[in-house]
């Protein structure tokens, strides 16, 4: 089954670029250019995933957290959260992690190919999380991974486990899953639970980093 | 010049009332004047007939004390260009019919005779007629340089009452100074009588002119706000012009050729994203900046676009611009040799910094390799060797990867050690 997908971006021209690329692989419900229309149009299809810009005009005036935050809670007709994928060309740390805290699954930049977007996409369907390359090094940033902080026990919200800087150390490298699992001698569905598990982390983290960003966008 | 000005401004806002009289500015035509056109001009702003005002104005210069006043005018007063932009009085309905001008004038012309020969009666009696002179002047002045609409205001603000108010208030407090003044007596107590009742004009003259006072600096703050705006939206247009504007022009042109055209939009992207969200550090000097050049760089030459992911920072050193030396010639290769998508990845940890140079080229095979390529890959390893890194390529299902590690010593700066100790 294709999926069904709402497209929440401000520029038509973009929205009708991405239909045009998506068109055989999902099903295209509804389109909106801003928080508010975009929540009533995800109320109303319930889609399985929405494709969301981080900067859009309307709602509080935090733009695609917005959507996320207006939307929570809300399901599929299968019974699936309607689950979201932040599509943007911000290069700003700070929006990109406020739309990932306020719920999205993932991060792709807009420059992504058509066949990993909708890889993307159908990886953001079954639940797991997507991170770009550049999502990888912004969660390495925040984390202190990079300066060699690293969890003593994998449970720890404020830092990443040694595996888990692993596997997003190769996901900025430009690595698919894929590859990913055969670099590290893991199965897919291990840096696939490995990639959640950060995503986690990254919406629950008190860090305080996170928290100022968080902060900045009048998020907590 | 000012009063230029004053005569175009009000004259636009002449034109642009619709209801209540028309009132021409305060100007002294070049044509029908007997001296130097104040008469005509007040007739024509005031609506007063021409030929009983003159017959007043020459009175009182007779009397003496309508000279400085005539002068005054003469001299404020800007001079009309042309004929008026809008049509004088209709004289039965509006204006001042001659009977009242008389009523008006012909009080005036005893008190004011009654002052001058008062004044030069007594040369104490000056301090009677100097204040009264100055609050004229000043009134005079302050009339003359209002737009319309402002003295529409000051006469009657929205909030009527208030307006009557302020106005009773006003003229008491004159009235008051001027009877303090009237009846001082002399000696030691009359100076003290004097400085009150100036200060109760001044009052009453104050609280008079308030609200054209804070309407006034409204208007000059208003003004500083528009200019500074209009600045900023004339840097914006500047900025735009040189750099959207020229690069949308050259896509234009070449339409047919979606790599040149891919190329240009990468490229103006990048640089108005760095107008935009520019950074207050500055942007040299660090290892992070120069790697993101050096890729840009590439990508401006070869035009194949270069995905760039950097964590952590520091300064460069002699031992990082070697690897951002060496990084450049592996992005060359990945762009020349290999196929996209080309990404880059820099990790500066504490004591060494790790880049990654990845395409998705078909890979190679070791015997096939040209000459020059070996070279070049001679010089990225070499280079890194040098300065005490070491560099690996290695060859993936999916294209090639090259490795460079170089150590840096000594990391950054003094407060980041400080901050470490704390911790």
């Amino acid at each position: 089954m294709t999926a069904r997908v709402v497209l929440v971006d401000d520029h038509r021209m973009f929205r009708s670029g991405v239909k045009a690329e998506l068109d055989d692989a999902v099903t295209v419900v509804g389109e909106a250019p801003d928080v508010d229309a975009a929540i009533s149009v995800i109320r109303q299809t319930r889609p399985d995933v929405v494709l969301l810009d981080v900067h859009l005009p309307g709602g509080n005036g935090n733009g695609g957290s917005d959507v996320v935050t207006g939307c929570a809670g809300l399901q599929t007709e299968a019974g699936d959260p309607v689950r979201f994928l932040a599509l943007s060309v911000s290069d700003a740390a700070e929006d990109v992690i406020a739309v990932i805290r306020a719920g999205a699954r993932g991060y792709v930049t807009k420059t992504i190919s058509p066949t990993d977007l909708i890889s993307a996409i159908d990886r953001v369907q079954d639940g797991d999380a997507v991170f770009s390359p550049r999502l990888a090094g912004f969660v390495l940033d925040a984390f202190g991974a990079t300066a060699g902080e690293i969890a003593e026990v994998d449970e720890e919200l404020d830092r990443l486990s040694a595996r888990e800087r692993e596997v997003m150390r190769l996901i900025a490298r430009g690595y698919q899953y894929k590859e990913v699992a055969k670099e590290l001698f893991i199965s897919v569905k291990t840096v696939e639970t490995h990639v959640s598990s950060v995503l986690r982390k990254l919406q629950l983290s008190s860090r305080h980093e996170l928290t100022s960003w968080a902060m900045q966008r009048r998020l907590l | 010049m000012c009063g230029r000005k004053w005569v175009r401004l009000g004259g636009v806002s002449e034109t642009a009332r619709v209801d209540g009289v028309q009132r021409p500015p305060l100007a002294r035509p070049t044509e029908g004047r007997v001296v130097a056109g104040v008469c005509a001009g007040v007739s024509r702003h005031l609506g007063v007939p021409l030929a009983s005002l003159r017959v007043i104005t020459a009175i009182s210069i007779v009397f003496l004390f309508g000279l400085p006043v005539y002068a005054f005018l003469w001299l404020t007063m800007p001079q009309s260009d042309g004929p008026a932009l809008v049509n004088p009085f209709d004289r039965e309905h509006s204006g001042i019919s001659r009977s009242r001008l008389f009523l008006i004038g012909i009080p005036v012309l005893v008190v004011g005779g009654l002052a001058v020969s008062g004044a030069i009666r007594s040369v104490a009696r000056l301090s009677l007629t100097l204040p009264l002179l100055v609050i004229g002047i000043g009134l005079v002045l302050v009339w003359s340089r209002l737009g319309t609409a402002e003295r529409r205001q000051w006469i009657s603000a929205d909030d009527r009452r208030e307006t009557r108010i302020r106005t009773v208030i006003g003229i008491v407090m004159a009235l008051m100074g001027l009877i303090l003044l009237l009846s001082q007596g002399g000696g030691f107590g009359r100076l003290r009588d004097v400085t009150v009742g100036v200060l109760v004009v001044l009052l009453g003259v104050g609280i008079l002119g308030a609200p054209f006072i804070a309407r006034f600096f409204d208007t000059l703050r208003t003004e500083q706000t528009e200019r500074i705006r209009a600045t900023e939206k004339a840097d914006i247009a500047a900025h735009l012009h040189d750099s959207v504007l020229q690069t949308l022009a050259l896509i234009q042109r070449r339409a047919d050729d979606p790599q040149a055209v891919q190329l240009l939009a990468r490229a103006q992207e990048r640089e108005l994203r760095n107008w935009l969200y520019a950074e207050q550090a500055p942007k040299d000097a660090t290892l992070a900046s120069a790697v993101k050049e050096a890729a840009s760089d590439i990508e401006t030459l070869h035009g194949i676009p270069v995905d760039v992911v950097v964590t952590g920072d520091r300064p460069i050193g002699e031992a990082g611009a070697a690897l951002v030396q060496a990084l450049r010639e592996a992005l060359a290769n990945a762009v020349r040799h290999g196929a996209p998508p080309v990404s880059v990845y820099l990790e500066v940890g504490p004591g060494e910094a790790e880049a990654f140079v990845r395409d998705h080229g078909p890979g190679f095979d070791p015997a096939d390799v040209p000459e020059d390529r070996l070279g070049v890959r001679e010089s990225i390893m070499g280079r890194m060797d040098r300065h005490g890194g070491e560099a690996q390529v290695r060859r993936l299902d999916d294209g090639t990867e090259v490795r460079l590690r170089m150590p840096l010593p000594e990391p950054t700066t003094v407060d980041d050690d400080n901050a470490k100790d704390e911790t």
